[in-house]
Protein backbone atom coordinates (compact mmCIF):
# COMPACT_ATOMS: atom_id res chain seq x y z
CA UNK A 1 0.00 0.00 0.00
CA UNK A 2 3.29 2.14 -0.06
CA UNK A 3 1.88 5.61 0.91
CA UNK A 4 3.19 9.02 3.08
CA UNK A 5 5.94 7.95 5.88
CA UNK A 6 6.62 9.84 8.75
CA UNK A 7 9.59 9.21 11.06
CA UNK A 8 11.19 11.02 14.22
CA UNK A 9 12.87 9.96 17.13
CA UNK A 10 10.97 12.46 18.97
CA UNK A 11 7.13 11.63 19.86
CA UNK A 12 6.14 15.11 19.79
CA UNK A 13 7.26 15.83 16.59
CA UNK A 14 6.01 12.71 14.93
CA UNK A 15 2.38 13.91 15.92
CA UNK A 16 3.16 17.12 13.86
CA UNK A 17 4.42 14.96 10.89
CA UNK A 18 1.51 13.00 10.88
CA UNK A 19 -0.75 16.44 10.18
CA UNK A 20 1.28 16.98 7.59
CA UNK A 21 1.32 13.05 6.60
CA UNK A 22 -2.52 13.28 6.39
CA UNK A 23 -2.49 16.50 4.63
CA UNK A 24 -0.18 15.09 1.29
CA UNK A 25 -2.02 11.44 1.73
CA UNK A 26 -5.35 12.97 1.19
CA UNK A 27 -4.63 15.04 -2.02
CA UNK A 28 -2.58 12.08 -2.96
CA UNK A 29 -5.33 9.23 -1.96
CA UNK A 30 -2.75 7.37 0.09
CA UNK A 31 -2.73 5.79 3.04
CA UNK A 32 -0.16 7.66 5.90
CA UNK A 33 2.16 5.19 7.96
CA UNK A 34 4.42 6.35 11.31
CA UNK A 35 7.70 4.57 11.99
CA UNK A 36 8.74 4.31 15.58
CA UNK A 37 11.78 3.17 17.70
CA UNK A 38 9.73 3.49 20.36
CA UNK A 39 6.59 1.27 21.94
CA UNK A 40 4.13 3.93 20.86
CA UNK A 41 2.13 2.69 18.13
CA UNK A 42 -0.93 3.56 19.32
CA UNK A 43 -0.49 7.04 20.01
CA UNK A 44 0.80 7.24 16.44
CA UNK A 45 -2.28 5.75 15.61
CA UNK A 46 -4.54 7.71 17.54
CA UNK A 47 -2.94 10.58 15.87
CA UNK A 48 -3.17 10.19 12.51
CA UNK A 49 -1.24 6.97 11.35
CA UNK A 50 -3.22 4.16 9.47
CA UNK A 51 -0.30 2.37 9.83
CA UNK A 52 2.91 1.90 12.48
CA UNK A 53 6.45 0.12 11.41
CA UNK A 54 7.07 -0.68 15.12
CA UNK A 55 11.47 -1.13 14.30
CA UNK A 56 12.64 -3.56 16.67
CA UNK A 57 16.14 -3.50 17.97
CA UNK A 58 18.43 -3.18 21.29
CA UNK A 59 20.03 -0.04 19.92
CA UNK A 60 18.72 3.02 21.90
CA UNK A 61 20.83 5.09 19.54
CA UNK A 62 18.37 6.79 16.66
CA UNK A 63 20.74 7.01 13.89
CA UNK A 64 21.32 3.42 14.30
CA UNK A 65 17.83 2.85 12.52
CA UNK A 66 19.38 4.39 9.03
CA UNK A 67 19.66 1.59 7.52
CA UNK A 68 17.14 -0.54 8.51
CA UNK A 69 14.58 2.39 7.75
CA UNK A 70 16.19 2.31 4.06
CA UNK A 71 15.66 -1.19 3.43
CA UNK A 72 12.57 -1.13 4.69
CA UNK A 73 11.88 1.67 2.30
CA UNK A 74 13.28 0.09 -0.56
CA UNK A 75 10.86 -3.02 -0.39
CA UNK A 76 7.70 -1.02 1.03
CA UNK A 77 8.27 1.96 -2.28
CA UNK A 78 6.36 5.04 -0.17
CA UNK A 79 5.48 7.72 -2.19
CA UNK A 80 6.75 10.12 0.53
CA UNK A 81 9.32 10.51 3.72
CA UNK A 82 9.11 12.97 5.99
CA UNK A 83 11.21 13.38 8.63
CA UNK A 84 11.38 15.70 12.03
CA UNK A 85 14.79 18.00 11.41
CA UNK A 86 16.08 17.17 14.77
CA UNK A 87 20.50 16.60 14.44
CA UNK A 88 19.47 13.26 14.90
CA UNK A 89 16.43 12.69 11.95
CA UNK A 90 18.77 15.44 9.57
CA UNK A 91 21.38 12.44 9.94
CA UNK A 92 18.99 9.69 9.49
CA UNK A 93 17.41 11.43 6.27
CA UNK A 94 20.20 12.08 4.88
CA UNK A 95 21.73 8.39 5.26
CA UNK A 96 17.96 6.83 3.81
CA UNK A 97 18.36 9.84 0.99
CA UNK A 98 21.37 8.19 -0.03
CA UNK A 99 20.80 4.90 0.29
CA UNK A 100 17.43 5.31 -1.93
CA UNK A 101 19.20 7.08 -4.24
CA UNK A 102 16.59 10.33 -3.90
CA UNK A 103 16.23 13.87 -2.99
CA UNK A 104 16.05 15.38 0.42
CA UNK A 105 14.83 19.06 1.04
CA UNK A 106 16.69 19.64 4.26
CA UNK A 107 13.84 22.07 7.27
CA UNK A 108 11.86 22.66 4.21
CA UNK A 109 9.55 25.06 5.20
CA UNK A 110 6.44 24.57 3.34
CA UNK A 111 5.23 21.11 1.34
CA UNK A 112 2.84 21.17 -1.63
CA UNK A 113 1.27 18.83 -3.56
CA UNK A 114 1.06 19.77 -7.60
CA UNK A 115 -0.84 16.88 -9.01
CA UNK A 116 1.50 14.07 -7.86
CA UNK A 117 4.44 15.97 -7.64
CA UNK A 118 5.68 17.15 -3.97
CA UNK A 119 7.74 20.27 -3.77
CA UNK A 120 9.12 22.28 -0.71
CA UNK A 121 10.28 25.16 0.11
CA UNK A 122 13.73 26.09 2.09
CA UNK A 123 16.13 28.87 3.21
CA UNK A 124 19.48 29.07 1.10
CA UNK A 125 22.30 31.70 1.45
CA UNK A 126 21.53 32.31 4.77
CA UNK A 127 18.26 33.01 5.09
CA UNK A 128 18.35 35.71 1.94
CA UNK A 129 16.07 33.64 -0.41
CA UNK A 130 13.49 30.83 -0.91
CA UNK A 131 14.51 28.16 -3.28
CA UNK A 132 11.61 25.67 -4.19
CA UNK A 133 12.81 22.45 -5.39
CA UNK A 134 10.45 19.70 -6.67
CA UNK A 135 11.11 16.51 -5.65
CA UNK A 136 11.70 13.50 -7.33
CA UNK A 137 9.59 10.35 -5.74
CA UNK A 138 10.25 8.81 -3.20
CA UNK A 139 9.98 12.21 -2.19
CA UNK A 140 11.80 13.40 1.11
CA UNK A 141 11.85 16.45 3.33
CA UNK A 142 12.90 17.15 6.94
CA UNK A 143 10.54 19.12 8.67
CA UNK A 144 11.00 21.59 11.68
CA UNK A 145 9.69 21.14 15.42
CA UNK A 146 6.58 23.18 15.62
CA UNK A 147 5.96 23.42 11.75
CA UNK A 148 2.23 21.42 11.76
CA UNK A 149 -0.30 21.54 14.66
CA UNK A 150 -1.15 17.58 15.66
CA UNK A 151 -4.51 16.81 15.03
CA UNK A 152 -6.72 16.01 17.93
CA UNK A 153 -6.20 12.82 19.29
CA UNK A 154 -8.92 10.02 18.61
CA UNK A 155 -8.63 6.80 20.58
CA UNK A 156 -11.40 5.35 18.00
CA UNK A 157 -8.82 5.15 15.06
CA UNK A 158 -7.77 1.72 14.41
CA UNK A 159 -4.57 1.00 12.60
CA UNK A 160 -1.87 -2.03 11.23
CA UNK A 161 0.90 -2.54 13.50
CA UNK A 162 3.99 -4.30 12.34
CA UNK A 163 7.10 -5.58 13.86
CA UNK A 164 10.24 -4.75 11.57
CA UNK A 165 13.85 -6.28 13.22
CA UNK A 166 16.84 -3.92 12.79
CA UNK A 167 19.85 -4.03 11.68
CA UNK A 168 22.85 -2.63 12.99
CA UNK A 169 26.34 -1.29 12.02
CA UNK A 170 28.72 -2.88 14.67
CA UNK A 171 31.29 -0.45 13.19
CA UNK A 172 30.55 2.29 15.34
CA UNK A 173 30.43 2.06 19.33
CA UNK A 174 28.26 5.00 21.43
CA UNK A 175 30.27 5.91 24.81
CA UNK A 176 28.92 8.15 27.32
CA UNK A 177 26.19 10.15 26.84
CA UNK A 178 25.84 13.38 29.31
CA UNK A 179 22.86 15.84 29.08
CA UNK A 180 24.16 19.32 28.94
CA UNK A 181 23.22 21.44 31.65
CA UNK A 182 21.38 24.63 29.62
CA UNK A 183 23.40 27.72 30.62
CA UNK A 184 20.07 30.15 30.03
CA UNK A 185 16.62 29.68 29.22
CA UNK A 186 15.49 27.51 26.23
CA UNK A 187 15.72 30.74 23.61
CA UNK A 188 13.70 28.93 21.37
CA UNK A 189 10.50 29.28 23.37
CA UNK A 190 11.34 32.39 25.09
CA UNK A 191 8.93 35.72 24.81
CA UNK A 192 11.65 38.01 25.16
CA UNK A 193 15.25 37.98 24.03
CA UNK A 194 17.87 40.44 24.11
CA UNK A 195 20.37 39.70 21.52
CA UNK A 196 23.98 40.75 21.91
CA UNK A 197 26.64 41.52 18.75
CA UNK A 198 30.15 42.80 17.90
CA UNK A 199 29.47 46.27 18.62
CA UNK A 200 29.75 44.94 22.60
CA UNK A 201 33.45 46.02 23.27
CA UNK A 202 34.12 43.16 26.06
CA UNK A 203 33.03 40.55 27.70
CA UNK A 204 32.36 42.52 31.23
CA UNK A 205 29.92 44.61 29.55
CA UNK A 206 27.45 41.72 29.45
CA UNK A 207 26.62 42.55 33.05
CA UNK A 208 25.18 46.01 31.84
CA UNK A 209 22.90 43.72 29.33
CA UNK A 210 22.06 41.24 32.23
CA UNK A 211 20.86 44.57 34.00
CA UNK A 212 18.41 45.17 31.21
CA UNK A 213 17.65 41.53 30.90
CA UNK A 214 16.33 41.37 34.48
CA UNK A 215 14.60 44.49 34.18
CA UNK A 216 12.79 43.16 30.81
CA UNK A 217 12.52 39.37 32.10
CA UNK A 218 14.45 38.79 28.94
CA UNK A 219 16.46 36.28 28.24
CA UNK A 220 20.38 37.04 26.48
CA UNK A 221 21.18 35.63 23.03
CA UNK A 222 23.78 36.56 20.74
CA UNK A 223 25.47 36.54 17.20
CA UNK A 224 27.71 33.95 16.26
CA UNK A 225 31.04 35.47 16.72
CA UNK A 226 30.08 36.17 20.01
CA UNK A 227 29.47 32.37 21.01
CA UNK A 228 31.86 30.54 18.08
CA UNK A 229 34.50 33.66 17.91
CA UNK A 230 34.59 35.33 21.36
CA UNK A 231 33.31 32.67 23.67
CA UNK A 232 31.48 35.29 25.77
CA UNK A 233 28.38 33.13 25.86
CA UNK A 234 27.78 29.52 25.16
CA UNK A 235 27.18 27.98 21.88
CA UNK A 236 23.52 27.34 22.67
CA UNK A 237 22.98 30.83 23.24
CA UNK A 238 23.94 32.04 19.28
CA UNK A 239 21.14 32.89 17.26
CA UNK A 240 21.02 32.65 13.89
CA UNK A 241 20.18 29.88 10.94
CA UNK A 242 22.67 27.11 12.31
CA UNK A 243 21.80 28.20 15.73
CA UNK A 244 18.60 28.91 17.48
CA UNK A 245 15.54 30.09 15.96
CA UNK A 246 13.42 32.26 18.32
CA UNK A 247 10.26 33.84 18.05
CA UNK A 248 9.43 36.10 20.79
CA UNK A 249 7.24 39.13 21.48
CA UNK A 250 10.02 41.08 21.42
CA UNK A 251 13.14 40.64 20.11
CA UNK A 252 15.95 43.72 21.06
CA UNK A 253 19.77 43.91 19.25
CA UNK A 254 22.39 45.55 21.45
CA UNK A 255 25.16 45.53 18.85
CA UNK A 256 24.35 43.33 16.22
CA UNK A 257 25.31 44.45 12.85
CA UNK A 258 22.64 42.45 11.73
CA UNK A 259 23.87 39.66 8.99
CA UNK A 260 21.62 37.67 7.03
CA UNK A 261 22.29 34.35 9.18
CA UNK A 262 21.09 35.80 12.35
CA UNK A 263 18.23 37.97 11.16
CA UNK A 264 17.05 34.90 9.11
CA UNK A 265 17.07 33.02 12.79
CA UNK A 266 14.85 35.89 14.49
CA UNK A 267 12.24 36.70 11.20
CA UNK A 268 9.46 35.30 13.52
CA UNK A 269 10.09 37.62 15.84
CA UNK A 270 6.56 39.80 16.93
CA UNK A 271 8.79 42.88 17.36
CA UNK A 272 12.18 43.85 16.43
CA UNK A 273 14.11 46.54 18.34
CA UNK A 274 17.74 47.63 17.08
CA UNK A 275 20.69 49.31 19.27
CA UNK A 276 23.58 50.04 16.94
CA UNK A 277 25.55 53.06 16.21
CA UNK A 278 26.54 52.62 12.37
CA UNK A 279 22.88 53.66 10.91
CA UNK A 280 23.77 51.73 7.82
CA UNK A 281 23.75 48.34 10.12
CA UNK A 282 21.14 45.66 8.16
CA UNK A 283 19.72 45.04 11.63
CA UNK A 284 18.08 48.49 11.25
CA UNK A 285 16.03 47.45 7.78
CA UNK A 286 15.31 44.21 9.63
CA UNK A 287 13.54 46.72 12.97
CA UNK A 288 10.33 47.86 13.98
CA UNK A 289 12.59 50.46 16.30
CA UNK A 290 15.74 51.20 16.38
CA UNK A 291 17.97 53.71 18.24
CA UNK A 292 20.80 54.83 16.11
CA UNK A 293 23.67 55.39 18.92
CA UNK A 294 26.30 54.14 21.10
CA UNK A 295 25.13 51.40 23.42
CA UNK A 296 27.60 52.55 26.14
CA UNK A 297 24.86 55.74 26.23
CA UNK A 298 21.49 54.22 25.20
CA UNK A 299 21.58 50.98 26.99
CA UNK A 300 22.27 52.59 30.37
CA UNK A 301 19.75 55.27 29.39
CA UNK A 302 17.10 52.46 28.55
CA UNK A 303 18.00 50.78 31.67
CA UNK A 304 17.13 54.44 33.52
CA UNK A 305 13.78 54.22 31.47
CA UNK A 306 12.84 50.75 32.66
CA UNK A 307 13.87 51.59 36.34
CA UNK A 308 10.76 53.89 36.73
CA UNK B 1 50.19 8.28 9.56
CA UNK B 2 46.10 8.81 8.24
CA UNK B 3 45.39 10.16 5.40
CA UNK B 4 42.71 12.59 6.07
CA UNK B 5 40.30 13.71 3.25
CA UNK B 6 38.66 17.28 3.78
CA UNK B 7 35.70 18.24 1.35
CA UNK B 8 35.00 21.80 0.71
CA UNK B 9 33.00 24.20 -1.16
CA UNK B 10 33.41 26.96 -3.09
CA UNK B 11 30.58 28.78 -2.63
CA UNK B 12 29.18 32.70 -3.49
CA UNK B 13 29.80 34.97 -0.29
CA UNK B 14 26.24 35.23 0.96
CA UNK B 15 27.04 38.84 2.55
CA UNK B 16 27.65 40.30 -1.32
CA UNK B 17 24.13 39.13 -2.84
CA UNK B 18 21.50 41.27 -3.53
CA UNK B 19 17.54 41.06 -3.30
CA UNK B 20 16.36 42.84 -6.49
CA UNK B 21 12.73 44.50 -6.79
CA UNK B 22 11.37 41.79 -8.57
CA UNK B 23 13.27 39.43 -5.87
CA UNK B 24 15.49 37.78 -8.05
CA UNK B 25 19.07 37.48 -6.67
CA UNK B 26 21.79 39.70 -7.72
CA UNK B 27 25.11 38.52 -7.35
CA UNK B 28 27.21 39.75 -10.30
CA UNK B 29 29.14 41.31 -6.89
CA UNK B 30 29.47 38.30 -4.51
CA UNK B 31 33.09 36.58 -4.73
CA UNK B 32 33.95 32.51 -3.99
CA UNK B 33 34.95 32.15 -0.73
CA UNK B 34 35.56 28.60 0.99
CA UNK B 35 32.34 27.88 2.59
CA UNK B 36 32.66 29.18 6.40
CA UNK B 37 32.12 25.82 8.02
CA UNK B 38 34.10 24.29 5.50
CA UNK B 39 37.41 25.87 6.92
CA UNK B 40 36.82 24.31 10.53
CA UNK B 41 36.59 20.84 8.76
CA UNK B 42 40.13 21.97 6.77
CA UNK B 43 41.67 23.37 9.83
CA UNK B 44 40.60 20.28 12.36
CA UNK B 45 41.93 18.17 9.22
CA UNK B 46 45.49 19.82 9.21
CA UNK B 47 45.64 20.15 13.34
CA UNK B 48 45.65 16.32 12.68
CA UNK B 49 48.08 15.86 10.35
CA UNK B 50 50.50 17.84 12.00
CA UNK B 51 50.23 15.81 14.88
CA UNK B 52 49.95 12.42 13.22
CA UNK B 53 51.81 13.17 9.91
CA UNK B 54 50.13 11.66 7.09
CA UNK B 55 48.59 13.12 3.94
CA UNK B 56 45.77 15.78 4.19
CA UNK B 57 43.82 16.20 0.61
CA UNK B 58 41.57 19.09 0.06
CA UNK B 59 38.85 17.92 -2.20
CA UNK B 60 35.90 20.23 -3.91
CA UNK B 61 33.29 20.06 -6.76
CA UNK B 62 32.10 22.69 -8.48
CA UNK B 63 31.06 24.51 -11.88
CA UNK B 64 34.42 26.93 -11.25
CA UNK B 65 36.74 25.58 -8.22
CA UNK B 66 40.23 26.21 -9.60
CA UNK B 67 40.12 29.82 -7.98
CA UNK B 68 39.62 28.06 -4.95
CA UNK B 69 42.92 26.22 -4.70
CA UNK B 70 45.58 28.79 -3.53
CA UNK B 71 42.80 29.76 -0.62
CA UNK B 72 42.50 26.09 0.66
CA UNK B 73 46.39 24.92 -0.05
CA UNK B 74 47.07 28.04 2.16
CA UNK B 75 45.52 26.53 5.07
CA UNK B 76 48.05 23.64 5.82
CA UNK B 77 46.70 20.67 3.15
CA UNK B 78 49.16 18.55 1.71
CA UNK B 79 47.66 18.49 -2.01
CA UNK B 80 43.96 19.27 -3.50
CA UNK B 81 41.67 17.08 -5.73
CA UNK B 82 39.31 18.99 -7.60
CA UNK B 83 36.34 18.63 -9.77
CA UNK B 84 35.00 21.26 -12.19
CA UNK B 85 32.02 20.59 -14.13
CA UNK B 86 29.00 22.18 -15.39
CA UNK B 87 26.80 19.52 -13.84
CA UNK B 88 27.65 21.49 -10.52
CA UNK B 89 25.26 24.36 -11.15
CA UNK B 90 22.38 22.65 -10.78
CA UNK B 91 23.72 19.97 -8.35
CA UNK B 92 21.50 18.80 -5.77
CA UNK B 93 22.82 17.06 -2.26
CA UNK B 94 23.08 13.89 -4.40
CA UNK B 95 24.39 14.84 -7.07
CA UNK B 96 27.32 16.37 -5.12
CA UNK B 97 27.74 13.28 -2.91
CA UNK B 98 27.96 11.25 -5.96
CA UNK B 99 30.89 13.19 -7.48
CA UNK B 100 32.72 13.46 -4.06
CA UNK B 101 32.25 9.93 -3.13
CA UNK B 102 33.63 8.69 -6.61
CA UNK B 103 36.72 10.88 -6.21
CA UNK B 104 37.08 9.92 -2.91
CA UNK B 105 37.18 6.14 -4.17
CA UNK B 106 40.30 7.17 -6.15
CA UNK B 107 42.05 8.01 -2.84
CA UNK B 108 43.26 5.80 -0.03
CA UNK B 109 42.08 7.45 3.05
CA UNK B 110 41.75 6.94 6.67
CA UNK B 111 39.50 10.05 7.69
CA UNK B 112 36.60 12.04 5.87
CA UNK B 113 35.81 14.91 6.69
CA UNK B 114 33.04 17.23 6.12
CA UNK B 115 31.30 20.67 8.01
CA UNK B 116 28.17 20.37 9.26
CA UNK B 117 27.05 22.48 6.13
CA UNK B 118 27.70 25.14 3.66
CA UNK B 119 27.04 28.43 4.10
CA UNK B 120 24.87 29.01 0.76
CA UNK B 121 22.77 25.75 0.94
CA UNK B 122 23.18 24.27 4.17
CA UNK B 123 21.71 20.95 3.35
CA UNK B 124 23.42 19.46 6.33
CA UNK B 125 23.50 16.24 3.89
CA UNK B 126 26.65 15.90 2.17
CA UNK B 127 28.42 14.06 4.90
CA UNK B 128 26.04 11.55 5.97
CA UNK B 129 25.48 10.90 2.47
CA UNK B 130 28.83 10.36 1.40
CA UNK B 131 29.48 8.02 4.18
CA UNK B 132 26.44 5.59 3.08
CA UNK B 133 27.79 6.14 -0.44
CA UNK B 134 31.36 4.73 0.17
CA UNK B 135 29.69 2.21 2.86
CA UNK B 136 32.03 3.55 6.31
CA UNK B 137 30.51 4.44 9.23
CA UNK B 138 29.42 8.42 9.91
CA UNK B 139 30.04 10.73 12.99
CA UNK B 140 27.85 13.93 12.56
CA UNK B 141 27.87 17.30 15.00
CA UNK B 142 31.39 16.53 16.26
CA UNK B 143 32.22 18.90 18.81
CA UNK B 144 35.87 17.58 19.55
CA UNK B 145 37.82 14.73 18.35
CA UNK B 146 41.15 12.69 18.61
CA UNK B 147 42.78 9.73 17.05
CA UNK B 148 44.34 6.80 19.07
CA UNK B 149 45.65 4.32 16.53
CA UNK B 150 43.36 3.81 14.02
CA UNK B 151 40.51 4.80 16.16
CA UNK B 152 38.38 7.83 15.89
CA UNK B 153 37.29 8.99 18.99
CA UNK B 154 34.78 11.82 19.01
CA UNK B 155 32.41 13.89 21.03
CA UNK B 156 28.69 14.72 19.18
CA UNK B 157 26.89 18.01 20.33
CA UNK B 158 23.53 17.35 20.04
CA UNK B 159 22.38 20.29 21.21
CA UNK B 160 20.69 19.03 24.59
CA UNK B 161 23.59 16.61 25.23
CA UNK B 162 26.66 15.33 24.05
CA UNK B 163 27.87 11.55 22.89
CA UNK B 164 31.00 9.88 22.73
CA UNK B 165 31.34 7.94 19.80
CA UNK B 166 34.44 5.58 18.52
CA UNK B 167 34.67 3.85 15.42
CA UNK B 168 37.75 2.35 13.58
CA UNK B 169 39.87 3.98 9.98
CA UNK B 170 37.77 4.51 7.73
CA UNK B 171 35.31 6.95 9.07
CA UNK B 172 33.47 10.36 8.19
CA UNK B 173 32.67 12.83 10.29
CA UNK B 174 31.10 16.53 9.91
CA UNK B 175 32.39 18.86 12.06
CA UNK B 176 30.84 21.72 14.00
CA UNK B 177 32.25 25.59 14.06
CA UNK B 178 33.04 25.19 17.80
CA UNK B 179 35.42 22.38 16.83
CA UNK B 180 38.13 25.30 16.39
CA UNK B 181 38.97 28.59 15.43
CA UNK B 182 40.59 28.22 11.88
CA UNK B 183 44.00 30.04 10.85
CA UNK B 184 44.49 32.90 9.05
CA UNK B 185 47.07 31.95 6.26
CA UNK B 186 50.44 33.40 6.57
CA UNK B 187 51.69 35.13 3.52
CA UNK B 188 54.48 32.70 3.40
CA UNK B 189 51.55 29.93 3.21
CA UNK B 190 49.64 31.71 0.59
CA UNK B 191 53.22 31.95 -1.50
CA UNK B 192 53.53 28.30 -1.15
CA UNK B 193 50.28 27.43 -1.66
CA UNK B 194 51.29 27.77 -5.80
CA UNK B 195 53.92 25.05 -5.29
CA UNK B 196 51.90 22.20 -3.38
CA UNK B 197 50.23 19.53 -5.70
CA UNK B 198 46.87 20.05 -6.85
CA UNK B 199 45.10 17.04 -9.26
CA UNK B 200 42.20 17.74 -11.66
CA UNK B 201 39.72 15.26 -11.77
CA UNK B 202 37.17 14.90 -14.59
CA UNK B 203 33.65 14.59 -13.98
CA UNK B 204 33.35 12.00 -17.23
CA UNK B 205 36.82 9.47 -15.56
CA UNK B 206 34.15 9.55 -12.17
CA UNK B 207 32.39 6.32 -13.94
CA UNK B 208 28.96 8.20 -13.50
CA UNK B 209 26.41 8.08 -15.67
CA UNK B 210 24.22 11.20 -16.87
CA UNK B 211 21.35 9.80 -13.97
CA UNK B 212 24.15 10.41 -11.04
CA UNK B 213 24.89 14.08 -12.07
CA UNK B 214 20.59 14.86 -12.31
CA UNK B 215 19.55 16.38 -9.50
CA UNK B 216 16.38 14.56 -7.93
CA UNK B 217 15.78 17.79 -5.69
CA UNK B 218 15.38 20.09 -8.58
CA UNK B 219 15.32 23.77 -8.34
CA UNK B 220 12.20 25.33 -9.61
CA UNK B 221 12.32 28.90 -8.22
CA UNK B 222 15.01 30.92 -6.32
CA UNK B 223 13.25 34.20 -4.86
CA UNK B 224 14.43 36.70 -2.04
CA UNK B 225 12.69 36.65 0.86
CA UNK B 226 11.43 40.19 2.47
CA UNK B 227 10.41 40.93 5.37
CA UNK B 228 8.36 44.21 6.25
CA UNK B 229 9.23 45.83 9.39
CA UNK B 230 8.06 48.74 10.50
CA UNK B 231 11.40 50.47 10.26
CA UNK B 232 10.59 53.41 12.90
CA UNK B 233 14.39 53.72 13.25
CA UNK B 234 15.37 57.29 15.61
CA UNK B 235 18.83 58.61 14.85
CA UNK B 236 18.98 62.23 15.60
CA UNK B 237 18.55 63.76 18.67
CA UNK B 238 19.13 63.38 22.48
CA UNK B 239 20.23 59.71 23.67
CA UNK B 240 17.53 59.93 26.52
CA UNK B 241 14.84 61.57 24.45
CA UNK B 242 15.27 58.76 22.04
CA UNK B 243 14.90 55.98 24.85
CA UNK B 244 11.48 57.84 25.79
CA UNK B 245 10.38 57.72 22.72
CA UNK B 246 11.57 53.93 22.09
CA UNK B 247 10.07 53.04 25.42
CA UNK B 248 6.31 54.80 24.94
CA UNK B 249 6.77 52.72 21.59
CA UNK B 250 6.65 49.38 23.16
CA UNK B 251 4.22 50.24 25.54
CA UNK B 252 1.71 50.95 22.79
CA UNK B 253 2.93 47.64 21.75
CA UNK B 254 1.67 46.51 24.63
CA UNK B 255 5.06 44.79 25.12
CA UNK B 256 6.67 46.82 28.30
Amino acid sequence: MAGIWVYSEDIEISKQLLALGREVAEKMQKPVCALTIADDAQELIAFGADKVFVLKGDSIWPEAYAATIADLAKTEAPEAIFMGATLRGKDVAAKVAAALDTGLSTEATAIRVEGDVIEADRMVYGGLAVRTEVLAAPAMATIPARSFEALAKDDSRTGEVVEVAATFDARLSVGAVSPIVRQGADLSVAEKVIGVGRGLGKEADLEMVKELAGLMGAEIGCSRSIAEDYHWMPAESYIGISGAKIKPQIYLTIGVSGQVQHVSGVRDSRIIVAIDKSDTAPIFEAADYGIVGDLYQVVPALIEALKK
Amino acid sequence: MPNIIACYKWVLDEQDIKVGANLSLDTSRAKGKISDYDRNAIEEAVLLNEKLGGEVIGLTYGASVKPSLKDALSRGLTKAVWVEDASAETADARVISNVLAAAAKKEAYDVILCAEGSSDTYTQQIGPRLATLLGIPAITFVSAMKIEGNKVIATRNLGSCTEEVTAEFPVLLTVLPEINKPRIPSLKQVLGASKKPNTQVKAADLGLDASALAPKAQMKSLKGFTMSRKNVILKDGEVADKVATLVASLKKEGIL
